[in-house]
């Protein structure tokens, strides 16, 4: 029987809200807003830090199995081609050569530079390698559209034959509401302007792949770099055709992912599972890192033309727009100006994919939301100003958001808004500019996943799940949920996730991982605690119910207290196990969390080159449990919305439809030396949805970024930038340097 | 990477000379040669260990009666960290601390610098065409290409830009190269070193088989002389430089006396600024005899649709270096 609770949400000091949620008889009551913690909220180091700093932590990458042998693909070169004739003859009479997989026979056909066409499998890599170079593939090459307005072309050729490249998505890519053409003919303001954004690869340190162990007993082991244990689990056991219980998984450390390596296997995880199965060996797969940008995802680009309205308050009264973008030889959404942030009475949105013949996209890091709320955010900057109005007030005005509104306060406080509004861009060759953007999210988290808990009377705690830590902290949080509810410190728990063998664990995407999993741990803790207070109640001769946890120790009646290592001595020997669930989610504050950016940045005029000098970023994840791992996601999140803003940028040829810059000294990431100083205001508050009052964190804090940092030069050259990234060619064009 | 014989000397640079006429491919730092190996871009049956020979002349920083020497196999954080070189010429170190990123210049080598290929995305990937590897036409002068870092000079046949840092310092310092042939050391005027890019053909470097760079001399400046680097890099480290120039300039009364100007990574190979150097001397040194400069450098200019930018970038890094010669002590 689930029971009544009455407590309050939101942010301690405002804004809240009283709500009465519906509580699990098993879960334990709700924190609350006003609740005083111990552990949760605090700065707690990542527990693998000393692993990861010191090169122990071992990654997909570094697993090497006795006798292992190695696989890769031999990719096509070309985006669209008919594959005229593979001879992999003198490969096979190489010595060393352990299997030769034929992916693409002869008349088959490529869609997109970087297909796989032969697999390869061999003793070593310098064999390997040699044998990729010995497989002779001729191919006729048809050439055919690779960006989105080749591909919108009229008698483009077809990525798919039967249909036509430019897909309308009927409803789905539509948004309509009010009439929005009245009201941009009654509106006070009016501006419209066209925003393009550019492909972003993921870019992941550690690139795809996994190793995979046959076992005589018909069993499979599986060490992959995946977002996803349990998806990744289910795909391979389809593949191989055995039941899912025969295949088990291991992500121990994850060398990032940003949504690339969610779901299904992939191709050349096909192949080393088959080569693995067939040759009763342990097999590696690991891309190299040009494969990495060409084949495994990315965010697609966009061309968002859009109008935007307001009336003679600064109200925003009409947004209308149409999105495309490409998605590769798919058809994945492009993204488009989000709708959500601001309140817009009429609006008419279209968003329009384009085929390409291009490698496919993938989900990456908040799907169509930086793209979106650069465009956005650039819209509402220039209407602010047409307007006549301080673009933070005119954003105060339309925002509903109730926290956002404080957010908005603290951040342009932190920033010294008003003064460096008045005084940017100053004069000489080096201008500065000050702006803002926004960010939304809405993953509170879910799905019915078990943490189990062991207590042995030793005093040792252990936490089980099967969910992998893509670099987020999700180790950490576990173990502090845990350790709030137990009276210890998060060190004294030992977390092991990552791994298919424990109870399933939910894909980290959609930052719902912590929201996901998060108050399943709390609960265990609970159900821990309860026992505990039994063995102590027990052993007190007193009532479960008078043992408290006072702090670090428990206290019963007539001044008995005991600290854990004495309690855990009355555990017997087959320990004490308990287990928590992830219940369903209850009432809430807001649905959607909250979060905005400021950017400071510095352009020399002259050379078009950007440096961005300062950041103060400011989000809501309902609870945050741990707030140093939350701001390490936020600082991760902020230079990965730079590096899209100004430097990152899959550039391919155009006629040879392949990547001319698949390296990392080529492919621009922001580095250490640009990396400006970053505040990071966590606005933490109780969300309501769960036990603990969490939700995710890990997206919303990389979608303001590009549309503040390009409003922020926008202030400095006095030129609105529609277009990222921004590069020096580009400011150059802006300030009509160049001719 | 094609199999290879690797072979350790036990000599100087003569031996490794004998062996690099037969042939053999000299590997210094490797940070440019494995690359290109990796990519098979390069495949030399016999790779030698030049970078392994310990040998005074090639490793040392010495100040002799001809200048300041610096060996062939002195990395680029030697040349950064010296006080030698600091004190001939803050540019040069300069360049060299900017170069790259810590790794990179802990193993890279002057000589490796000067002979590095292109960085050209297209030369540097095997299953793209490229003139240089023998293709009929060079595919970044294709409308449609990606243009935005090739050069913007002398690109009638290959739109490479030469990569590397120190060269226009280099030039601009009046260094003079030697180079060990055959038996005999001689010493090379630094604009004698470069060849203009040819079908088929990879080097930037004009040596003939069997020659190796073993030290490049700097010679004494003259006085009232400062020299100035100046590069544009989109990201604030470990980038390649988009423009870079060096400046030498001599003052004489109110007058330029004379002037030394250098441009990199816009050409095919480092580039004097001739015309440039022609417009600042016997002028005075300021911002009207600096933008002269910066215009006279640029002209011949012939830039991609995709890389006009590069022009208006090193018309300021003229004049900057310039700006920065003309005040620079040293
Ligand atoms: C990621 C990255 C970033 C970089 N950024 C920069 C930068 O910003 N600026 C910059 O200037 N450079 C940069 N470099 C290039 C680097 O400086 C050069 O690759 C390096 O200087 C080459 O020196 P090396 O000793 O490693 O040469 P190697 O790779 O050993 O040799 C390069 C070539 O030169 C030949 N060679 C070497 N020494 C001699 C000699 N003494 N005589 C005749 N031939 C010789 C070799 O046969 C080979 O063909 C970068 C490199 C990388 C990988």
């Amino acid at each position: 029987m689930p029971r009544k609770v009455t407590y309050t949400v939101g942010r301690a000091g405002g804004p809240t809200r009283e709500i009465t949620v519906d509580v699990h008889d098993l879960d334990v009551d709700p924190w609350g807003a006003d609740a005083e913690l111990r552990v949760v909220g605090t700065d707690v180091p990542r527990l693998e830090a000393s692993q990861k700093t010191t090169g122990a932590a071992r990654y997909t990458y570094d697993v090497n199995r006795p006798n292992m042998a190695l696989c890769r693909l031999l990719r096509s070169p070309h985006a669209h081609a008919t594959v005229r004739s593979v001879d992999t003859s003198r490969a096979e009479r190489l010595r060393g050569v352990l299997g030769v997989n034929v992916l693409v026979p002869a008349g088959g056909r490529i869609t997109f530079a970087g297909k796989g066409v032969v697999a390869v499998c061999a003793e070593n890599e310098e064999t390997l390698d040699d044998a990729l170079h010995a497989i002779d593939v001729s191919y006729d090459v048809t050439g055919g559209p690779v960006t989105t307005d080749d591909g919108r072309a009229p008698g483009a050729e077809r990525v798919d034959p039967k249909r036509d490249n430019v897909n309308a998505g009927g409803r789905r890519g539509r948004q309509e509401r009010g009439d929005p053409q009245a009201a941009m003919a009654a509106a006070a303001t009016k501006v419209s302007a066209t925003f393009r954004t550019q492909v972003q690869t993921h870019s992941a340190l550690e690139t795809h792949g996994c190793v995979v162990e046959h076992h005589d007993d018909g069993t499979y082991t599986v060490w992959a770099s995946t977002q996803g244990t349990n998806a990744f689990r289910g795909s391979m056991a389809q593949t191989l055709g055995v039941p899912a219980d025969r295949v088990r998984v291991i992500t121990e450390h994850m060398g990032g992912g940003f949504g690339a390596k969610l779901g299904a296997i992939d191709e050349w995880d096909r192949a080393a599972a088959f080569f693995a199965r067939d040759l009763m060996r342990p097999v590696k797969a690991m891309l190299l890192r040009r494969a990495e940008h060409q084949v495994a995802g990315c965010r697609p680009d966009s061309i968002q033309e859009l109008s935007m309205a307001c009336d003679g308050d600064g109200k925003i009264t009409a947004l209308s727009g149409t999105t495309h973008g490409t998605a590769g030889n798919g058809r994945g959404g492009a993204g488009a100006a989000n709708t959500r942030i601001y309140r817009i009475p009429n609006l008419a949105m279209e968003q329009v994919t384009v085929s390409t013949f291009t490698g496919r996209a993938r989900a990456f890091r908040a799907p169509g939301h930086p793209q979106g709320v650069f465009a956005l955010e650039g819209i509402v900057d220039a209407l602010a100003i047409a307007a006549g109005i301080d673009p933070l007030e005119f954003r105060l005005r339309n925002d509903p958001h109730p926290l956002r509104q404080v957010q908005w306060r603290l951040g342009a406080e932190r920033m010294e808004w008003d003064r460096k509004r008045r005084e940017f861009p100053g004069t000489g060759a080096v201008r500065r500019g000050v702006c803002c953007a926004a960010a939304v999210w809405r993953q509170k988290g879910g799905g019915d996943y078990v943490v189990n808990l062991e207590i042995r009377s030793d005093g040792s705690v252990t936490v089980k799940n099967a969910v992998q830590d893509i670099g987020t902290g999700t180790r950490t949080v576990l173990a502090v949920l845990v350790a709030e509810e137990l009276g210890i410190a998060p060190e004294q728990v030992t977390v092991r996730i990552g791994d298919t063998q424990y109870p399933a664990g939910p894909s980290s995407g959609g930052s719902t991982t912590a929201p996901s999993i998060g108050p399943a741990a709390r609960e265990a803790g609970h159900h821990a605690r309860l026992r505990m207070a039994e063995l102590l109640a027990e052993d007190w001769s007193c009532k479960p119910g008078e043992v408290r946890l006072d702090g670090v120790r428990f206290a019963g009646p007539g001044g008995k207290s005991a600290t854990w290592g004495e309690a855990c001595s009355l555990i017997d020997k087959s320990g004490l196990s308990v287990s928590g669930q992830r219940r369903k989610n209850y009432g809430g504050f807001s649905g959607e969390t909250a979060g905005c950016q400021f950017a400071q940045v510095a352009v020399d005029t002259e050379t078009g080159v950007i440096r961005v000098e300062r950041v103060v970023a400011v989000h809501d994840a309902g609870r945050i449990v741990d707030t140093l791992t939350a701001r390490s996601q936020v600082v991760g999140g902020v230079i990965q919305g730079i590096s899209y803003a100004l430097h990152e940028d899959r550039q391919l040829d155009r006629n040879l439809g392949d990547m001319v810059n698949p390296t990392f000294d080529t492919y621009r990431i922001l580095g250490i030396g640009d990396t400006p100083r970053i505040d990071c205001l966590l606005t933490t508050l109780d969300s309501g949805f769960n036990n603990a009052g969490m939700m995710g964190l890990g997206e919303p804090v990389t979608v303001p970024t590009a549309g503040a940092v390009a409003n922020a030069v926008s202030h400095a050259i006095g030129v609105r930038m529609t277009e990222i990234p921004i590069t020096p060619a580009r400011v150059l064009a802006a300030l009509g340097g160049v001719r | 990477m094609k199999a290879f014989r690797y072979v350790r000397v036990s000599g100087g640079a003569g031996d490794v000379g004998k062996l690099v006429r037969k042939g053999a491919t000299l590997k210094a730092g490797g940070c440019d040669l494995l690359d290109r190996m990796k990519e098979r871009i390069a495949e030399p049956a016999d790779v030698v260990a030049f970078g392994e020979v310990q040998n005074e002349y090639l490793r040392a920083i010495a100040a002799t009666p001809d200048g300041l020497r610096i060996g062939a196999l002195v990395t680029l954080a030697e040349i950064a960290a010296s006080k030698k070189v600091a004190a001939h010429s803050a540019a040069l170190a300069e360049a060299a601390r900017r170069a790259a990123s810590p790794q990179v210049r802990h193993r890279a080598t002057l000589g490796g610098n000067l002979c590095q290929h292109t960085r050209c995305g297209y030369y540097r990937i095997a299953t793209f065409p490229c003139w240089r590897r023998g293709a009929d036409v060079c595919p970044v002068l294709v409308d449609g290409a990606v243009q935005d870092t090739a050069g913007v000079f002398d690109n009638g046949e290959c739109a490479s830009a030469h990569p590397a840092s120190l060269p226009p310092v280099l030039g601009a310092l009046g260094a003079r190269v030697v180079v060990r042939a055959r038996k005999e050391r001689e010493e090379r005027a630094f604009e004698a070193l470069w060849r203009q890019p040819a079908k088929g053909v990879h080097e930037d470097v004009a040596l003939a088989p069997g020659e190796v760079i073993v030290a490049v001399v700097l010679p004494p400046l003259p006085a009232r002389t400062n020299v100035a680097y100046e590069a544009v890099r989109q990201r604030a480290a470990f980038d390649w430089a988009l423009a870079s120039c060096a400046a030498r300039v001599t003052r004489d009364g109110g007058k330029v006396k004379a002037a030394s100007i250098w441009l990199g990574s816009v050409a095919p190979t480092p580039r004097r600024a001739v015309a440039a150097e022609k417009a600042l001397v016997g002028k005075a040194p300021g911002a009207a005899g600096f933008a002269a400069a910066a215009d006279a450098a640029v002209a011949g200019a012939s830039p991609l649709p995709g890389n006009t930018y590069k022009v208006e970038l090193v018309k300021v890094v003229v004049r900057r270096a310039l700006e920065r010669a003309a005040r620079r002590e040293r």
